[in-house]
């Protein structure tokens, strides 16, 4: 079934994004490879071929990164599926905390239980977020968005900034932590 | 019409993959060229946002890819179109004709 691929490949993307990264760019220079072989066919030098091949295939950085984003965007389309997605993994997880705070807590070892499973939930999400934000760092990396030398120039900012906002912050540290995170570690 | 004058409709570019690919699987630059071809060198995909249509297409199941080697020995990605996609071809081609033949009726109203 072509969504349960869709799927699988949506999830390949989010764990290999630098593997993604280097497919999307080794696909990219095939197509001016070919441009250019194209142009030397009908005369042009080397150097002009492969001038005019770059120049009509447009701005590589920009391609790479959108080609690299739709990988990693969820294989759905509509807004509402999206939404019934993301409710779905929050009501689950708030049944595990939930599950946890009503463990029987009569004896000693029911309320040992009950700490240990606070403890693990508290240490999974502070895990799962730092995963997530050091993920999206690494294919953001991966594509490419912080190379786009038009934004570097246009901004007269060093890699590593936050682009949505144009804000001079760091974004992720080495670590892949955000400044908020960075404030409470 | 004059072929460097000839514009491309916003949301053409999905089905023209999808016309261009169910010709049989093609890499990317082999997407463009069939599309080329297929309309009398008439309508020209610009280069850099055909692999982004490429994508969106495989995201949503319309196109699979793997990667083979081309005629020339060079490792390509190779786009096919799956079932799913031939089916939104078909309605692609039906909301197409549709628009088309409004467009002309209204053009022809006197």
């Amino acid at each position: 079934m072509s969504w349960i691929q869709a799927t699988i490949r949506f999830l390949h993307a989010w764990r290999h994004p630098d593997e993604i990264a280097r497919e999307v760019e080794a696909e990219l220079r095939f197509h001016i490879e070919m441009r250019t072989r194209a142009n030397m066919e009908v005369g042009m030098r080397p150097d002009q071929a492969r001038l005019a091949a770059r120049q009509s295939f447009g701005d590589f950085d920009r391609v790479k990164t959108k080609c690299c984003e739709i990988s990693r965007s969820l294989p759905v389309n509509s807004t509402v599926l999206k939404m019934a997605i993301y409710i779905t993994i929050a009501v689950l997880a708030g049944g595990a905390a939930l599950w946890a705070v009503n463990m029987p807590h009569h004896n000693f070892a029911g309320v040992l239980w009950q700490l240990v499973a606070i403890v693990v939930l508290a240490r999974t999400f502070v895990v799962g977020r730092r995963a997530i934000s050091t993920k999206q760092f690494a294919a953001d990396r991966a594509s490419g968005v912080y190379e786009d030398k038009s934004f570097r120039q246009d901004k007269g900012f060093s890699s590593d900034v936050c682009e949505t906002h144009g804000v001079g912050i760091k974004a992720h540290d080495e670590h892949g932590r955000t400044p908020v995170e960075r404030m409470f570690n | 019409m004059s072929k460097s004058k000839a514009g491309l409709l916003q949301g053409t570019l999905d089905m023209l993959i999808l016309k261009a690919l169910s010709l049989g699987p093609l890499h990317g630059y082999g997407v463009g060229q069939r599309i080329a071809q297929i309309s009398d060198d008439t309508l020209k995909i610009e280069e850099g946002s055909l692999y982004p249509g490429l994508y969106r297409l495989e995201r949503r199941g319309w196109v699979e890819s793997e990667w083979d080697v081309s005629d020339n020995n060079q490792r390509a990605k190779f786009y096919k179109l799956t079932r799913a996609g031939r089916k939104q071809l078909i309605i692609e081609e039906q909301n197409w004709e549709r628009l088309a033949g409004a467009t002309m009726k209204a053009l022809r109203a006197s």
